[in-house]
């Protein structure tokens, strides 16, 4: 009973859909025979002006004359016929929403599955259109670029201040040029808290650039924008909100380092440009930068009006060339260029969501599809209604246009459930993932957010109607109309094409179950990479120190002694390890290049250094972090020390600076030395020009995720080196540590009171990092298994069907004797084919969708041989339960009553 | 001076907004017509006062057609011409007696008004 396809070719079917299609329109203008009704007109005409004596070709031209404009007159034929469709396809409206009514069940099984699928891309659409559509909310915000230098290898750098000096004395193509440097989170002092506060260091175009007024307050006079000038802070109007109390500016001052900033302006809500900055300060109170190698700044600009981006991308690019060629090997800037600032900003979160998108839409086919097969099968039904329908002459068209009507209430009804079904689901996307993309939590669900479910619902609709009508034609009228109104087969055509569409449920479930699977086993792998330091529930302390003050080195060294000596003594606390970058985020993660000494104090000036000479430097040069670490620190986290000693709490300020080094740093610097005993100058880290000795070896951590392969990295001790100190993480191991947070809190006030602290478990953490992954995961695995409910309905839906049409075979089958498990097989088998078809072609499509995962997996491929065949497996097993159900209802049929029947 | 150059403004009405309708019911009610046919029909009826614009005449056909108050077949002609005649159908039926007693009525009434004035 399998619909044998041969000489079923796809493009002259697809030929024959479309023929058949603009053929139902036409069919009714060539039925009504307008042409040849005007051309007897013409004729009877002529033939009467012949009658009264008028030469033939002058009774033709009067006739024509006296007609008038042919045209015109189809057009408003035409107009009567377009009218009238949308009148009658009103009152279709009305009458398919009046059946649907009398069939509840139904209605609300598709209602309810379109809602799920307009719903769905309604949703990610709200998040794609947050995150990566919407323009930012700056004027002309199209206009603004970031600038970059280019490495030799052409990867995007900072600038450096001479370089961009010369690009914004030197270029044409751009309105306004500004710079700044991110400092993050910094500890900001005199608001209702110590507070962390996101802060960037502006220069004095960066708000002309951006064309934004404060909202409260004003911007940067000159006087505060010179060396030695009156220190000014402008903050957020969230800031504003949380730790200024919303008050009057007067009076109020951050101190912030060394400086006290008093608060001039407040910028309107919604800006905190560069990356959620909250507090911004004039970069022109520090002395210029006059080295074209310090790459401290980030760099936006605005394009001059009328000039493209091509145009100003040639430009920087042709300067900064020459530039490479003027100064040599005095710049590492090789090239430049300028990039959109929404792109620029967007470019990481992109690839995952656009692949969600893509999901949300296959969610969408799948519940279009699977909605089809149901108005098939309730087209079958009808079937006679509409052999009557057409017996009295209602014309093909008459019913398509009926069809179309009632798939439109469906979809229009179904995707009102999707609207509002989606609001909620925004809601959830953006407290599922904070951080997992620029401006999510913005996500909502606006109006071109509705205009794009009233989108997709339509053109639900409209497949839909056009399905329904393919699927019915080719029925052929008289035998219909003699099987009567219960029969019904549906015809051969009908049933083709619904084996057709469950073999297309099928496939599209397996192209999101295997993105789903890829993505689920990416995630395994990643929780299984060790990432050097142990995940066990720990206690993690932010806390950040502020600059300045006479003798501030020995005074940092005694205020983290003390705070650590508090700490480790609070009931509870077994261990406490300070870092200054804490492998999870939340630190420092300051990176540079360092020299291999032969004594302590070899290179102790710049003169020294240059004096080595560009050979020597290469050859003695390594490239590492640098953090600095507590002698618990290693200990807490459980790095291992692999060779030599760790750092140790003796290891102060007058005996001579140790440093411990990670394994894949040994390898890298000193393959098949011993660097235990070697001298190493670091001080371009924190100006400190006192070499280090290297006393031991430690394993390899990989910081931010796991899937960043372990950085070589070099750690020194905090009371040696504490001048580049400012943020760091404080980890406390114990029994209990959720437990310990309070009298944490209770401890550093009293300690401390001026710093601000933030606590965090190490699970909470290691969650954090894996946000973005989680969010992508969490989403596709969602559509992954309501696709597979659809498809398994589906195709239970069909058997079902099937089984019901073949009551009368089976019932004969048993009576001549057939075992109930053959039946069983017979039934299932059928299930199982059609599911291996969709599964064959699922894993097809998902070998050449591979590529759009490719960059969102972690340590598999995108045809990982393991994950298809477990997703082929569970599509199968879904398809046989799916079948089981209905074919068990088969052997129980009673063989007398089915004959009788 | 030719027949069909003649404007149909200087002797001939144009067909009053709405009647048309009631008019080429009139025409098919005894029996089948086609398009020329109901043409003729009204023009003769009306000694040729009478002028219907045949860009009027088709779309009204339609639309009477698809209200179902006539209905259309095509036939052949005594001239073994195939054409496309318009028949009346019940509800067209009733629609017509309908409309004729409303426009009877207002028809004296207006007769009725005019002679007022001129007395």
């Amino acid at each position: 009973m399998v619909y044998r396809s041969g000489g079923f070719g796809i493009q002259s079917a697809l030929r024959g859909a479309w023929r058949r299609l603009t053929g139902l329109w036409r069919e009714n203008e060539i039925n009504r025979g307008l042409d040849d009704e005007i051309a007897f007109h013409l004729e009877q005409q002529t033939a009467k002006n012949r009658r009264a004596g008028m030469p033939p070709d002058e009774a033709r031209r009067a006739a024509l004359l006296r007609f008038g404009g042919v045209e015109p007159l189809k057009e408003r034929t035409r107009d009567e016929f377009r009218a009238a469709f949308v009148q009658d396809f009103w009152r279709d409206m009305r009458i398919g929403a009046r059946m649907l009514r009398r069939s509840p069940g139904f209605a609300a099984a598709t209602i309810l599955t379109i809602g799920l699928g307009t719903g769905a891309a309604t949703a990610v659409f709200s998040v794609v259109n947050g995150v990566l559509l919407r323009p930012l909310p700056y004027p002309d915000s199209h206009r603004l670029v970031r600038l970059f230098q280019l490495s030799d290898k052409g990867a995007r750098m900072n600038v450096s201040g001479m370089n961009f000096d010369d690009w914004q004395a030197r270029t044409h193509s751009f309105a306004g040029m500004a710079r700044y440097n991110f400092w993050g989170l910094t500890p900001a002092i005199g608001g209702s808290e110590p507070t962390m506060a996101t802060t960037a260091v502006v220069s004095r175009e960066f708000f002309d650039v951006m064309q934004v007024r404060p909202w409260k307050g004003r911007t940067f006079a000159p006087a505060e924008q010179r060396v030695g000038g009156a220190p000014a802070a402008i903050v957020g109007y969230g800031f504003w909100r949380r730790w200024l109390s919303g008050a009057e500016l007067d009076g109020k001052a951050l101190r912030i380092g060394d400086r006290l900033y008093p608060v001039i302006g407040v910028m309107p809500a919604g800006f905190d440009y560069p990356n959620g900055t909250a507090v911004w300060l004039a970069r022109e109170l520090n002395p210029p930068d006059t080295s074209r190698t310090a790459h401290n700044f980030q760099a936006v600009a605005r394009l001059r009006d009328g000039v493209s981006l091509e145009t100003a991308r040639a430009d920087i690019s042709t300067l900064s060339r020459q530039l490479k060629q003027q100064y040599g090997n005095d710049t590492w800037m090789f090239d430049a260029t300028a990039v959109p600032l929404l792109e620029q900003m967007t470019a990481t979160s992109k690839p995952a969501l656009q692949m969600l998108f893509g999901a949300a839409i296959l969610l969408l086919v799948v519940a279009t599809t699977n909605v089809s097969s149901l108005l098939l099968a309730r087209a079958a039904a009808r079937q006679h209604q509409f052999a009557v329908q057409l017996a009295i002459g209602a014309g093909r068209f008459r019913i398509a246009r009926q069809l179309l009507a009632e798939t439109t209430v469906l979809c229009l009804a179904g995707g009102a459930v999707g609207a509002v079904t989606s609001i909620w689901a925004v809601r959830a996307l953006v407290s599922l993932g904070p951080g997992v993309a620029p401006r999510l939590d913005q996500a909502n669900v606006d109006w071109i957010a509705l205009l794009f479910a009233l989108g997709v619902s339509m053109a639900a609709a409209v497949a839909l109607g056009v399905m329904t009508t393919l699927g019915t034609r080719g029925v052929p009228l008289s035998s219909t109309l003699a099987e009567g109104p219960r029969a019904g087969t549906g015809g051969r055509r009908s049933l083709f094409v619904r084996q057709a569409l469950v073999v297309a449920q099928v496939a599209l479930t397996l192209v999101l179950l295997a993105g789903a699977g890829l993505l689920a086993r990416s995630f395994v792998k990643l929780l299984e990479v060790n990432p050097g330091f142990t995940l066990d529930e720990a206690l993690v302390v932010d806390l950040a120190v502020t600059n300045g003050g006479t003798d501030f080195r020995t005074r940092r060294v005694m205020l983290l002694d003390s705070i650590l000596e508090r700490l480790r003594q609070l009931p509870g606390v077994s261990q406490a390890g300070l870092v200054t970058g804490f492998p999870l985020g939340g630190g420092n993660y300051a990176n540079g290049q360092f020299i291999e000494m032969t004594s302590p104090d070899e290179i102790t000036s710049i003169e020294a250094f240059t004096k080595l000479g560009p050979a020597a430097i290469k050859q003695r040069a390594g490239f590492a972090g640098y953090r600095l670490v507590s002698a618990d620190y290693f200990q807490a986290l459980r790095i291992p020390v692999i060779r030599g000693r760790a750092i140790e709490q003796s290891d102060g300020p007058e005996s001579p600076h140790v440093a411990v080094i990670s394994e894949s740093l040994a390898r890298s610097k000193w393959p098949g030395q011993d660097p235990i005993g070697r001298f190493v100058q670091f001080g371009n880290m924190d100006g400190d020009v006192k070499g280090f000795q290297v006393v031991g070896i430690v394993g390899d951590v990989r910081e931010l995720t796991p899937e960043t392969p372990p950085s070589p990295l070099f750690y020194g001790s905090y009371r040696q080196r504490p001048n580049s100190i400012w943020r760091l993480s404080v980890v406390l191991r114990g029994p209990d540590p959720d437990a310990i947070g309070p009298s944490v809190q209770r401890a550093l006030r009293e300690v401390a009171p001026e710093i601000p602290v933030q606590l965090r478990t190490m699970q909470g953490a290691f969650s954090t990092a894996l946000t973005g992954r989680r969010f992508s995961l969490v989403l596709i695995t969602v559509f992954g298994g309501a696709a597979l409910l659809l498809a398994t309905f589906g195709l239970y839906g069909l058997i079902s069907y099937l089984v019901a049409q073949r009551t009368r075979e089976i019932g004969i089958r048993m009576a001549l004797g057939a075992k109930s498990g053959d039946l069983l097989k017979l039934i299932v088998g059928k299930g199982a084919r059609l599911a291996l078809y969709g599964t064959i072609a699922g894993l097809v499509a998902a070998f050449f969708l591979s590529s759009v995962v490719q960059g969102l997996l972690f340590a598999i491929s995108p045809t990982d041989p393991q994950v298809l065949a477990v997703v082929a497996v569970v599509t199968v097993l879904a398809s046989v339960a799916a079948s089981y159900v209905p074919a068990r209802r088969a052997t129980k049929i009673e063989p007398v009553s089915s004959l009788r029947a | 001076m030719r027949d069909s150059e003649r404007s149909p403004e200087n002797d001939r009405e144009s067909v009053l907004q709405g009647t048309l309708d009631m008019l080429v019911l009139r025409a098919v009610q005894l029996e089948p017509m086609h398009g020329w046919g109901i043409a003729e029909r009204l023009e003769q009826w009306s000694e040729q006062i009478l002028q219907l614009g045949q860009g009027t005449l088709y779309p009204a056909l339609y639309r009477l057609e698809r209200q179902g108050l006539i209905d259309s077949k095509w036939r052949v002609t005594e001239n073994n011409r195939r054409a496309r005649y318009y028949s009346l159908t019940a509800a067209g039926r009733r629609q017509l007696a309908r409309e004729m007693e409303s426009w009877q009525r207002l028809s004296r009434a207006i007769n009725l008004v005019l002679r007022a004035s001129i007395a």
